[in-house]
């Protein structure tokens, strides 16, 4: 009976191409809406390290004035998302955390050992040795360097693949030598890939969408080399005033990132005493004039806490559903106009016996290949939708840049992926279902007679 | 095989009441080919379609081949439709996109009958109408005598009981409507009940019966031959 229910859908559609056309179109149309919402949703909202949700931290310090809040604060709530250098230090020194990094992002001149190759700029993160072990970086040749060499600092250098990739080949360059700045640095680590998404660990400028880092260095260089950061630097002290970089080590400005891992949440909560008692010791001396306001808080609230899934996500996602409604309304009033045109020959099917059943499962099926005719249309007008949002959205992003993974990157960002994929199918279903229930239930409910005269 | 005791059947709108049957009483025995006459807006239509269980009437009692119809489901009602009852409209009302097979075909579908079966008996009622060889040509292509034709295939391929047939030459020439008239004698002498509402005072005269319907009640009964024995129509079969 179905193939003979989807024989008759496939003929009901013939019978009336335009209309059928405009049924499909407008499920389409809805359905690649709100797929892009879905997908754009979704490449934000995942957890970029979940096995460790319980057990890894950012740290932040209210260290602000106590003055009203700048109209510019998005979130006056919260406290400033950076440390200070002095407050850094202060936090490193507890020995609660299993491990901790203090960090930055920074540039340096990378010189290659290749005459030919010109000397290039490139992203470089200056942190404490734990960021290897905390966050999970995998490695593809040797590994991170040792506390010692933090303070050192040691003359040692972690690569991306991309970027071992552009200056050895891809070669295994464990002891090879790299110049930054003008310095030599040995090779003791290249990574994997590696593109934690969002790039949680540091959100600043980018919100998240970035790649990491193409060299990694020992923290210690920050001082020896005067490496400015090349994030945000705020300062949040009327007081404060950066006058060269020496400045940055004592005014009350945050720029480093901060971020913890305990063995458990007893160790979380005896480190927010930690960190409040700190603030309560700097109060006397002047600081931290808020009450306390310091946060210690897992992944997803610190996605949260900086909008990486902010309200214009939300409200896109809300808009996309919303314009997929209207849509299946636009579908309901020409699926009922369509089925009632062909009332005639419903009743007819009535009189020759077929039940109530029959006449709404037929017409059930019909809506069922509507949604799902839309749906691959709909798909297909997503997945043209997520191309011109890649260029619209990610073209500067894009450009001037070698590196594959900034590629990879964005295109992972307007990916359709098997889940998203399959909740398209599955909305498409609901789609032709909710558009065409009550049409097919008010032609089922037809007595037969009505329409025989006229057909 | 059909029995009405005092049928009666009124459409209601917010405004009007309209009476179509008026305590209608009548039987109709097996075998028998009865015409149902009457001016427009007697009721015939009416009587037709809630004799083929298409709509509900509002009082009285009519029994269907033995079976009191009035508390049936809605379900019940089809199931009569679709195994006990043929029709045949004025219109045709073949299904314009289908072809002559497929038309046929639809209401052994509803019956869940095989496929094998399905195809001898389409076949055979398409044989014996005289459309054989027309099985692939869609309504539109055909004249009107042989979508009338390819409708009574469709109302006998089921081997009903009963045929009601809503002036089945009404729109049909005379020889056109001479043939059809002939095709229905002949399903009719192989035992099937025959109702047909027609204007055709000559038509209706080769019947067994007349019933002239005047504001939904039966006005006049003419007998213009008897019924032949059961057996006796069996053995007239074609």
């Amino acid at each position: 009976m179905l193939v003979h229910d989807l024989r008759l859908a496939l003929r009901s559609l013939r019978r009336n191409p335009i209309l059928s056309a405009l049924m499909i179109g407008a499920i389409a149309v809805g359905i690649a809406a709100s797929m892009i919402a879905i997908t754009l949703y979704h490449a934000r909202s995942g957890h970029p390290i979940p096995w460790k949700s319980d057990k890894l931290f950012a740290v932040t310090l209210d260290t602000r004035d106590d003055e009203p809040p700048q109209s510019f604060e998005r979130h006056p709530e919260y406290p400033p998302f950076q440390l200070t250098y002095r407050d850094a230090r202060a936090l490193y020194a507890s020995k609660i955390p299993v491990h901790a990094a203090m960090m930055y992002m920074s540039g340096q001149v990378v010189t290659p050992a290749n005459k030919s190759v010109k000397p290039f700029g490139a992203a470089t993160r200056l942190t404490t040795a734990d960021f290897f072990t905390m966050f999970d970086v995998p490695f593809i040749y040797g590994t991170g360097w040792s506390r010692a060499e933090d303070e050192a600092p040691g003359a040692v250098v972690v690569l991306s693949k991309f970027m071992n990739q552009k200056l050895f080949g891809g070669a295994n360059s464990i002891g090879r030598e790299v110049v930054l700045d003008g310095r030599p640095y040995r090779v003791v680590g290249v990574l994997a890939a590696w593109m934690p998404r969002p790039k949680y660990y540091d959100l600043n400028n980018s919100g998240g969408i970035d790649v990491p880092e193409d060299i990694f260095i020992p923290f210690g260089w920050m001082r020896t080399g005067k490496l400015m950061s090349h994030g945000n630097t705020n300062c949040v002290s009327r007081r404060a005033k950066i006058e060269g970089f020496d400045s940055l080590l004592t005014q009350d400005c945050v720029w480093l990132q901060y971020w913890v891992e305990f063995r458990n949440g007893a160790d979380r909560d005896r480190f927010q005493v930690f960190a409040d008692n700190y603030a309560n010791a700097e109060r006397e001396h002047g600081r931290f004039p808020r009450k306390n306001n310091n946060r210690v808080v897992d992944v997803q609230t610190w996605l949260s806490m900086y909008d990486v899934i902010g309200d214009d996500s939300r409200m896109q996602l809300v808009l996309g559903f919303v314009f997929l409604g209207v849509c299946v309304l636009n579908t309901l009033g020409l699926m009922l106009a369509k089925f009632l045109s062909a009332a005639p020959i419903s009743g007819l099917r009535r009189a020759l016996g077929a039940r109530r059943i029959d006449i709404i499962r037929q017409h059930l099926i019909e809506v069922i290949v509507v949604g799902l005719l839309g749906g691959a249309v709909g798909m297909t007008l997503t997945l043209g939708g997520l191309a011109y949002l890649k260029v619209l959205l990610f073209s500067s992003m894009l450009a001037h840049s070698d590196n594959p993974d900034r590629v990879a990157l964005v295109q992972s960002l307007v990916h359709m992926d098997i889940p998203v994929m399959a909740a398209a199918i599955m909305l498409s279903l609901l789609t032709g279902v909710l558009a065409g229930l009550y049409p097919a239930y008010r032609i089922g409910r037809l007595a037969p007679a009505t329409f025989l005269k006229t057909q | 095989m059909i029995q009405m005791q005092n049928v009666s059947k009124i459409f209601r709108t917010d405004v009007v009441e309209t009476h179509a049957l008026r305590d209608l009483t009548l039987k109709v025995e097996a075998g028998e080919f009865v015409a149902i006459t009457g001016h427009s807006g007697s009721g015939k239509t009416t009587f037709l379609n809630v004799a083929g269980l298409l709509e509900e009437f509002n009082g009285g009692r009519y029994t269907f081949d033995g079976q009191d119809v009035s508390r049936l489901t809605d379900n019940q009602r089809s199931r009569i439709r679709n195994e006990k009852i043929g029709f045949i409209f004025q219109g045709f009302n073949l299904i314009p996109d289908l072809n002559m097979y497929h038309n046929v075909e639809a209401p052994l579908h509803y019956r869940g009958m095989p496929g094998p079966e399905r195809h001898r008996r389409i076949t055979a009622a398409l044989d014996r109408v005289g459309l054989s060889t027309r099985t692939k040509h869609i309504p539109s292509q055909l004249s009107g005598g042989q979508q009338q034709r390819a409708a009574i295939a469709r109302a006998i391929c089921g081997d009903p009981r009963v045929i009601l047939a809503d002036e089945p030459t009404g729109n049909l020439d005379t020889t056109m409507s001479s043939q059809i008239m002939e095709l229905l004698l002949q399903i009719n002498a192989t035992g099937t009940t025959i109702l047909m509402v027609t204007h055709n005072p000559e038509l209706a005269q080769r019947a067994h019966r007349q019933f002239h319907i005047v504001d939904g009640r039966i006005d006049q009964i003419h007998q213009f031959r008897p019924l032949q024995s059961p057996q006796a129509v069996a053995s007239h079969g074609l």
